[in-house]
């Protein structure tokens, strides 16, 4: 019976080629669509839970006072507070592949509260040490050739000053890859080259367990709530969604997609394995002649559209997994969020068994009404 | 005679509803002895192959018993009569039928792979059924390169090679030229005599009847055993046997 399934599986082999071509297409999509949601919504690591980010309360375009950081070192739990602005320099020119994160902070608190940033000590030593410096993932650096001693040049766009930098170590950060596409330097350096404003766009906190993290976020928000500069106060997974927000609810249209992907796939395929089997009409009626019973048949007819749907969705999740990989290394320089755009097991999984449950219903329901179907109405057709 | 390993007893068979009423065998009778060879001659829409059908168990009567191999078949229900049809039914089909991605040896290996025989078993089997139709050197063809009368031998070895209890053949020459026709009923002669197997053979072909041991009509949902008697009894003319069902 096995050499029946997989003998009528290559009987049409456009036709068995292109279902699985329907549905790779289908699973590709769910599992691409799935990769990008995710990516949206990252997973929290231990140590991003235990962290908030405070940020003026109307926009990321207004700054804080630099006398926050301070007085945020004050709230109980808090074990470490680093200033980030967003400098938003161009490097070379405005070419979407050079562009990449910069960062003005304070050296010493980052890798406090940035503890998943891996950094030869030498090289952290001078950076701190050394006003013009600065650190970059070492998946940039590649990608650049910065060789450590080397000199950049960023033009300023948001403020209005020049850097040249220069390069003293390399950083990894295992847990999060995307903070391998980004640079780091003195914001004192940036702050003299502005006059002082003492400035800072936004202030990262580590605290010292996860249950912490409401109450710090009321104290914080509760602290500058009387201030000319309000703050909004909220975990780091929650700040990476907002910008995810800006593009509306993703969540619910790649849903949508992929549900509509997935409902059309399946009466694609339901339909050329009904097809299939009602081609198979007469056979069917000779098979039950030779005393092949109901089980047996809708067996056979549902392996068959079964192998389809592991085939096809194997090649989708394949196809997807290349996809997103590829994305992710093209896209991440420009938005660090894409490196860790990756294929989950999970999703890959909900893909697969997505295409094997398509091909069990589209195989078992025509099977089905094939087997109930009189033997004698079969074998007229022909006889 | 031995036991009737074929007994229909009252048989009748309607197609259709109140309104559209097609009683196509009616009351009949008919014992067949184990190893006997029935010709079952008669005109298009006779019941000739619904009466087969009836015998295969792929079809149930509307009244009356069809007891096959000591069991009355309608008894069995759809499940229980599937492995029923594998030990006792040899069913030969006018076209063949058999499955085009198969070849020959799988074809007639298919209905061994219901059995638990072994693998060497099913060789044994599969490869003495092809030899006793002559078809040793071409079971690796597929039916697509098989002659008509080549492909008739393989469904008559797919249809020998359980050792059912009756073989059923439904116009197995119906769509061969003389000469394959010949070589078909000369092997289902040797089926009868050599092997010993009860045969019933729908046909209208007399050529093909003479083969037979016995001949029976079938007309007007009625059996006889002698063409004059039909048209004695049913008030019409002898039924042509070279009609088409």
């Amino acid at each position: 019976m096995r050499k029946l399934v997989w003998r009528n599986l290559l009987r049409n082999k456009r036709r068995t080629l292109l279902t699985v071509a329907s549905l790779a297409v289908g699973v590709f999509l769910l599992c691409v669509l799935g990769a990008l949601l995710q990516t949206f919504n990252p997973t929290e690591t231990e140590t991003s839970e235990k962290r908030v980010v405070v940020r003026h309360a109307v926009s990321l375009q207004f700054e804080l006072p630099e006398a926050y950081w301070r007085r945020l070192e004050t709230l109980d739990h808090v074990e470490a507070v680093s200033p980030l602005s967003w400098f938003g320099g161009i490097y070379k020119d405005t070419r979407p592949e050079n562009f990449f994160p910069q960062f003005a902070t304070d050296p010493k608190t980052l890798l406090e509260v940035f503890q998943g940033i891996e950094i030869d000590e030498a090289a952290s030593e001078a950076w701190v040490t050394e006003r013009r410096s600065f650190i970059a993932g070492r998946a940039l650096a590649e990608k650049h050739g910065w060789r450590i001693g080397d000199e950049i040049f960023l033009k300023g766009e948001i403020y209005p000053v020049d850097l040249t930098l220069v390069l003293r170590g390399t950083f990894t950060y295992p847990d999060d890859l995307a903070q391998e596409n980004q640079i780091f330097f003195h914001r004192d350096y940036v702050e003299e080259a502005l006059g002082n404003p003492g400035m800072v766009g936004t202030y990262w906190l580590r605290l010292d367990r996860l249950e912490s993290v409401p109450v710090v976020i009321e104290a914080a928000e509760a602290m500058f709530e009387n201030s000319d500069a309000r703050v909004k106060v909220e975990t780091e997974q929650a700040f990476a969604a907002s910008f995810s927000e800006m593009l509306g609810n993703v969540e619910f249209l790649f849903g949508a997609i992929g549900f509509a992907v997935i409902v059309s796939v399946f009466f694609i395929t339901a339909n050329t394995m009904a097809m299939a089997v009602r081609e198979r009409n007469t056979e069917v009626s000779v098979l039950k002649t030779l005393g092949f019973g109901h089980l047996r048949i809708v067996g056979a007819v549902t392996a068959e559209a079964t192998a389809i749907g592991l085939i096809g969705g194997s090649v989708g999740v394949l196809l997807a997994a290349a996809l997103v990989r590829a994305a992710a290394r093209a896209l991440s320089t420009m938005f660090p969020l894409f490196s860790q755009m990756t294929l989950r097991p999970g999703v890959a999984l909900l893909g697969l068994a997505a295409a094997v449950g398509l091909g069990v219903l589209s195989g078992f329901i025509p099977g089905q009404a094939m087997a109930r179907r009189s033997v004698v109405a079969g074998l007229r057709k022909v006889a | 005679m031995s036991d009737p390993v074929v007994r229909i007893e009252d048989v009748s068979k309607v197609y259709g509803g109140d309104r559209l009423r097609v009683e196509v065998l009616s009351g009949m009778n008919l014992e067949v002895a184990g190893g006997d060879f029935v010709a079952l001659m008669g005109p298009s829409g006779s019941g000739k192959t619904t009466l087969l059908n009836l015998i295969a168990a792929v079809d149930r009567p509307t009244s009356g018993r069809v007891i096959v191999a000591g069991q009355d078949t309608s008894q069995l229900n759809e499940s229980a009569l599937a492995p029923w049809r594998h030990r006792h039914i040899g069913y030969i089909f006018q076209l063949y039928n058999l499955i085009p991605v198969l070849t020959a040896y799988e074809n007639v290996e298919l209905p061994l792979t219901l059995s638990r025989l072994s693998s060497a078993d099913r060789r044994a089997k599969v490869e003495t059924a092809l030899e006793v139709v002559s078809l040793t050197d071409r079971q690796d063809h597929y039916p697509r390169e098989l002659s008509g009368g080549q492909e008739q031998r393989v469904a008559i070895a797919r249809a020998i090679v359980t050792d059912p209890t009756v073989l059923l053949a439904d116009e197995p020459t119906g769509d061969l030229d003389a000469e394959s026709a010949e070589g078909v009923l000369r092997l289902m002669e040797r089926l009868n005599t050599e092997f010993s197997k009860t045969i019933i053979m729908v046909t209208h072909d007399p050529r093909a009847a003479s083969h037979a041991h016995r001949f029976l009509h079938l007309d007007k949902g009625k059996l006889w055993s002698d063409p004059e008697e039909v048209a004695t009894n049913a008030g019409g003319e002898a039924p042509s046997p070279g009609e088409e069902e």
